[in-house]
């Protein structure tokens, strides 16, 4: 096949974008019209980039999260059979086939997020200490108010403790949104002082999810560059577009849960 | 490492759960956990090439796993089962994220994109760093320096061009022939043919 293979300075380029890409330690993906000869090549570039310093480490902050998020959802898991199903199976099936904000962590992925960002409203954390019972789904919806556009289903969505929360947002991803999850200090706003404060991380302009950097302390959106702080409030000066939307947290037994539509 | 220390409030409970016939076996999780994290973790990340990515699909692997584990199985089947959800997740990924190029996807995915399919293989790629230097050992000097300053030292462009008496432009060249060759030797030096 005369030409498939054929290098041209582009796919130079193309590549060392990727590898600085990669070495930024950002989130990369090679382009989309790839030949399976220079898919392979990107492919590589993957692999070797785990034999990198940054490659191979876990950071023990992630492995003790998600070892918290496992263990929550053995305990849910275990309560499954005894107590959700019965109540399950006494309902009608309209009742229970009420789904209208189903989104998928696809679309949401690829930009279809701003659709979820717009099911959420922007949420104060007054009802952080508010007991809701875990499996009482009628009591649930109630509770649910304005935050979150009636209709949706909503479930409790485990993020981190209280004790593993220190000074920089903890990120989450649940079946339908992606946010972050932070603790408002002194620098915070006065009504949110002291408080946990969760958000969604679908930027309010196109939808893109925007990503924390430690190095100045901002969110950052990947695709137009507009900056957050670690409290969602905007902070680009040129222009104006919605804070990141708040979600209701809730604190029980040390453990930060955030309110999230079902998936 | 103690994962699942903080459960002692409810040790009682968790014995209970491993008698019963379908639950899950807190203790045995634990294991699976310890064991596999590491492993799982480099396997996401040598397909990604980025952290935050491979803690995202590594933590829907594991939360797959705690759902859907069969305790029946022995330890080396559920390692085996690991691998599978992980390269399956992997591929789902890919596949949302391309999903308007079905053509490339395809290709992607013919260029092992998302991992070898056979088990012997999965096994092979869960090392990648071992993988990484195995490769670089089978190639020729230049290649291998120029892969060695970007990747397993970082250097930027400026700095590699400067250390391998080359322009930035070569070294753009060279890296995409040696990630090339790479490619070429993959199959062959690791066994994965």
């Amino acid at each position: 096949m005369p030409g498939e293979d054929q290098e041209r300075f582009e796919d130079y380029l193309g590549l060392e974008q990727y590898i600085e890409e990669l070495q930024a330690g950002h989130v990369a993906h090679p382009p989309t019209e790839l030949t399976p000869s220079q898919a392979r090549i990107y492919r590589m570039a993957a692999l070797f980039r785990s034999a990198s310093p940054e490659g191979a480490e876990l950071r023990p902050e992630f492995v003790a999260q998600l070892q918290a998020r496992l263990e929550q959802e053995l305990e849910e898991k275990q309560s499954v059979p005894t107590q959700t199903l019965p109540v399950v199976r006494e309902k009608k099936p309209w009742q229970i086939l009420k789904k209208p904000g189903h989104v998928s962590r696809r679309a949401l992925l690829s930009g279809g997020a701003a659709v979820a960002a717009s099911m959420v409203i922007g949420a104060g954390v007054e009802r952080v200490a508010e007991q809701v019972a875990k499996n009482d789904t009628q009591k649930e919806l109630a509770a649910t108010g304005p935050l979150i556009q009636q209709g949706i289903p909503t479930t409790w969505h485990f993020v981190t403790t209280v004790a593993l929360l220190q000074d920089a947002p903890v990120r989450f991803v649940t079946d339908a949104i992606i946010g972050y999850v932070v603790r408002a200090d002194e620098d915070a706003d006065v009504e949110d002082r002291g408080k946990i404060i969760a958000m969604s991380a679908a930027c309010t302009h196109m939808g893109c999810i925007v990503q924390w950097q430690g190095s100045d302390r901002k969110y950052h959106c990947p695709c137009h560059e507009w900056l957050f702080t670690e409290y969602g409030k905007l902070e680009s000066s040129r222009g104006y577009i919605n804070p990141l939307p708040r979600l209701e947290t809730r604190v029980e037994d040390g453990k930060i849960y955030v309110k999230v539509p079902v998936g | 490492m103690g994962i699942l220390r903080s459960r002692q409030v409810v040790g009682g409970r968790a014995e209970s759960l491993a008698t019963g016939q379908d639950t899950v076996d807190v203790q045995e999780f634990q294991t699976l956990y310890e064991e596999n994290l590491g492993l799982i973790y480099r396997y996401v990340y040598s397909k990604v090439g980025n952290r935050e990515e491979a803690e995202d699909l590594t933590s829907q692997i594991f939360i797959k796993a705690v759902r859907g584990v069969d305790h029946k199985r022995g330890a080396p089947s559920i390692q085996k089962w690991l691998f599978q959800v992980a390269r399956t997740t992997i591929a789902d990924y890919w596949r949302a994220y391309y999903r308007t190029t079905a053509s490339s996807l395809e290709e992607l995915l013919e260029a092992g994109w998302e991992g070898p399919t056979e088990d012997e293989a999965i096994f092979a790629s869960a090392q990648p760093v071992e993988r990484v230097q195995r490769i670089l050992q089978a190639l020729p000097e230049h290649y291998r320096e120029v892969l060695t300053c970007r990747f397993l030292l970082n250097l930027p462009i400026r700095e590699t061009a400067v250390r391998m008496g080359l322009t930035e432009a070569n070294v753009k060249v060279l890296q995409f022939r040696a990630l090339k060759r790479a490619a070429d030797l993959e199959p062959v030096v690791t066994g994965t043919v």
